[in-house]
């Protein structure tokens, strides 16, 4: 072991590697910023470019790309709300909450740090047990899958805020938006009309960027003579006191992060919605979620970061793509000459060696970049409102067309925005929708698959032990702390105080 | 983003104008000069139907960079994927006699207009150029009771054979198995996946007995034994080493072939001139050392056509497909 990660090394600091890992994680960084342009496109576009250089050095870099997606993707989520990378959506419900309350620095830091430790402790597992741990993620099968995707949906819990009743609303309206177009297993396009745009369905990023981003700007201009956010430098930095009361949030946050991003097909943006929405019912700090609690953007950052590094462990252990973006990757050990593949590690030691080296070292300069940048970034928001919505409405246009290239975006952008700004005025919560749009394909798959596999038979739920372990773990989670809750909490002062979420 | 794709492009461009260079081909000047009397435009666009990392992006990706090369200009790859392609297809409809857009097409050309209601079929299109074919090879985990592929034809008459299925109900997987089940009179239980790589996992893991992939995507597993191959849904044999002993379907006596091109096609309504230069252009980029290599390192066979050889390759698929779907 110590040898290998000592061989590692040795590849991935030499100069070139350094110098393109770098390019690679700045890359990565502004990528992630920009709404719509993801992960995946990114690694795609820049994969020819590097068809010339060394299979290791190209590897770090386009690896470098993606793990700098997580970390810019935050910076839009928290100082617009607008998830630059769709694996950012939870870290908007309490990091824009923390912008408007003049501690986008503070979010933005938080998010850094965490994503930092989820990356290395990631990083660690997926160095010491890649091996076993792939071979547990494939035994969960279709029951397992659906589980955790039933453990995803009563996340609807944690973001509904205090009115469930509305976030259910929220969350059907979601789940009905994304079976628009051609459905997981059956022939038959819904709700379709014809018109070939729908046939591709809804994508859920433009869905997202126009609640979020449009409809923030349409209600901030709505409610006119928007003041800029006053900030005092103290608010700006991070306290140790902040990393401390974060911490505990970070480690749950990684823990479900890497767990759910060793199965394919899960996702980092699963990862990042289960993340907050355990930690908003165990947190000691949960009354504050939704309003600005700094564990919230801990925990959803953490949980998409060690999700990303934790899809590598199918990929490089088994030669199974984990996520959309580590497919593209393979794709590119195709293309050098690779064979990806169960006997990777020991066919070809310095290069995974220097690959997983090189995440510890891109993970360092991402920390570096992204401290300092913090409270510059978070200055964006003295900018006074009239100059930031026209920047914010182009980038948001842009986002969503680069989707999937498809003038059709656009109405949907600007349906989404409208109706982004009528379910903040009548206080119903977005995240929600957002959450039902992206599991509704998600569950729908688990359950098709899980009905073909067991005859129909649902109850197959139960008697698989790892799924029951999950339904219970479930319940124990969401239900219990809102139960406890229900039963100390004052009634007249739930009355009095509806929170409204993102 | 635009400004971005720009800068690669435009970077791309100076490298393959280098290379090419090198390579002895001169892209000094007009195009005309080499590849006949129609002048393209300075910037070309590969649509790719699918989305960012699957095959047809690969190749649309491998193919659009060939083609820079040796025509000399800068050609940018536009993802434009949804309902299975459908998106993609029916917005380059509305580029009728636009000679500056390809396409990266495969097996959803003919499939999309025989299973749904779309506006096209592949005679809306034009032609370019077929690079080849993947075969699909019937996979088991390596415990599996079952070796040949009638034991699994045997076992769906006796019992309950769960097969993955990726890639929609229309898409390739469900094609084949279908044609497979009218061939033997069996019915399969169909467990549908996402992608390959999921449907993968789900055999790897026991929860499903068979299931469909390219070589190119499990030669990893084959070499570490975790995979069996059974047999190649195809008329001959694979002839790359690694795979050439994996009987085919027809030889186990089950009689369904099915291949997967992928190729190239242009819109519809263009002019002679502009049809005959980027066929030119195809003939001189599937010589090149970089197509030999993109197609052997995916495991595919080179089986090359041309405008309307292409055509009336398509042709023929359509009536074998039409005639095994039934």
């Amino acid at each position: 072991m110590l040898e290998n990660i000592l061989l590692g090394f040795q590849t991935s600091l030499t100069p070139e590697n350094l110098l393109w890992c770098f390019a690679g994680v700045l890359l990565g960084t502004v990528i992630g910023m920009l709404p719509g342009l993801g992960a995946t496109t990114g690694v795609a576009i820049l994969l020819p470019l590097t068809l010339t250089m060394e299979p290791v050095t190209a590897l770090i870099m386009l690896a470098g790309i993606y793990y700098g997606c997580q970390y810019g993707g935050t910076i839009a989520a928290v100082l617009i709300a607008t998830p630059g990378d769709a694996n950012a959506v939870a870290t908007v419900v309490d990091g824009y909450a923390l912008a408007r309350k003049g501690q986008a620095g503070k979010a933005l830091a938080i998010a850094a740090i965490g994503s930092f430790v989820a990356a290395i402790a990631s990083l660690v597992l997926l160095m010491l047990v890649a091996a076993p741990i792939a071979s547990v993620a494939l035994k969960f099968g279709p029951a397992e899958m659906l589980a955790i995707m039933i453990m995803g949906l009563l996340t609807i819990i944690s973001f509904s805020g205090d009115n469930l009743a509305k976030g259910l609303v929220m969350a059907g309206l979601g789940i009905f938006l994304s079976t628009i177009g051609m459905s997981s297993g059956f022939v038959e396009a819904r709700f379709t009309f014809g018109s070939i745009n729908l046939l591709g369905g809804i994508d859920f990023v433009v869905v997202m960027i126009g609640v979020f981003a449009v409809g923030e700007v349409v209600s901030q201009i709505g409610d006119g003579g928007v003041k800029p956010i006053r900030t005092r430098m103290r608010d700006m930095m991070i306290r140790g006191k902040d990393v401390k009361d974060s911490m505990p949030a970070i480690l749950r946050g990684s823990g479900i992060g890497f767990l759910l991003g060793c199965l394919p097909g899960a996702g980092s943006t699963l990862a990042a919605l289960v993340g907050y929405g355990v930690e908003k019912q165990v947190s000691p700090n949960r009354k504050m979620f939704g309003k600005g609690a700094i564990q919230g953007v801990a925990s959803a950052e953490s949980a998409n970061n060690a999700a990303a590094n934790a899809n590598f462990v199918p990929t490089l252990a088994l030669g199974i793509p984990g996520g959309t973006t580590t497919a593209v990757l393979l794709g590119a050990f195709v293309m050098y000459g690779i064979q990806p593949g169960p006997l990777l590690f020991d066919d070809q030691p310095a290069l995974v060696w220097g690959l997983l080296t090189s995440f510890f070292i891109g993970n360092v300069i991402l920390l570096v970049l992204n401290l300092p940048l913090a409270p510059a970034f978070a200055q964006v928001l003295r900018l006074p409102y009239r100059y930031l919505y026209p920047a914010i409405l182009f980038f948001s246009m842009l986002g969503a067309y680069a989707v999937q290239n498809n003038l059709f975006a656009l109405p949907v952008l600007f349906v989404a925005g409208v109706a982004g700004f009528f379910f903040k005025k009548f206080d119903y919560p977005t995240a929600p929708l957002i959450l039902g749009v992206v599991l509704g394909p998600m569950v729908e798959k688990a359950l098709v698959q899980t009905s073909s596999y067991a005859d129909g038979d649902l109850t197959v739920l139960f008697k698989e032990p790892l799924s029951l372990g999950i339904l219970i773990l479930t319940v124990v989670i969401m239900l219990v702390p809102k139960l406890v809750g229900r039963f100390s909490r004052d009634r007249t002062a739930e009355a009095a105080t509806p929170t409204p979420v993102a | 983003m635009r400004a971005f794709r720009k800068t690669t492009t435009a970077a791309l461009g100076v490298a393959v104008l280098t290379l090419s260079a090198c390579a002895g081909i001169d892209t000094s000047g007009s195009g005309g000069g080499l590849l006949g009397e129609f002048e393209p435009s300075e910037r070309q666009t590969m649509i790719v139907p699918m989305s960012a990392g699957g095959g047809s992006d690969l190749s649309g990706r491998a193919i659009a960079s060939g083609l820079e090369e040796v025509t000399g200009r800068t050609m940018s790859v536009e993802n434009q994927d949804g309902g299975g392609g459908a998106v993609g297809y029916a917005n380059f409809l509305g580029l009728q006699g636009n000679a500056s857009h390809l396409l990266a097409t495969e097996t959803a050309l003919v499939n999309l207009g025989l299973t749904q209601d779309v506006p096209f079929n592949w005679e809306s299109f034009t032609p370019v150029m077929k690079v080849g074919q993947d075969s699909t090879v019937v996979v088991v985990k390596s415990d599996s009771p079952y070796d040949t592929c009638p034991d699994v034809v045997d076992a769906a008459k006796e019992g309950k054979v769960l097969a993955a299925v990726s890639g929609g109900a229309t898409g390739n997987d469900a094609i084949q198995f279908g044609l497979i089940e009218k061939d033997q009179g069996v019915a399969f239980q169909r467990v549908p996946y996402e992608s390959g790589g999921e449907a993968i996992a789900a055999v790897l893991g026991g929860h499903v007995d068979v299931g469909l992939t390219n070589p190119g995507e499990v030669i990893g597993q084959f070499e570490s034994g975790d995979l069996k191959p059974l047999c190649v849904i195809a008329e001959k044999r694979y002839e790359y080493e690694e795979l050439a002993d994996i009987p085919t379907t027809v030889e186990q006596g089950i009689d369904v072939t099915f291949s997967q091109f992928r190729g190239v096609i242009a819109p519809g309504g263009l002019t002679d001139e502009a049809v005959d230069y980027w066929v030119d252009a195809s003939k001189l980029y599937v010589k090149t050392e970089a197509f030999q290599e993109y197609m052997s390192s995916n495991y595919m066979q080179v089986d090359t056509a041309f405008g309307s050889d292409f055509a009336a390759y398509l042709k023929g698929y359509e009536a074998e497909l039409k005639a095994g779907l039934g």
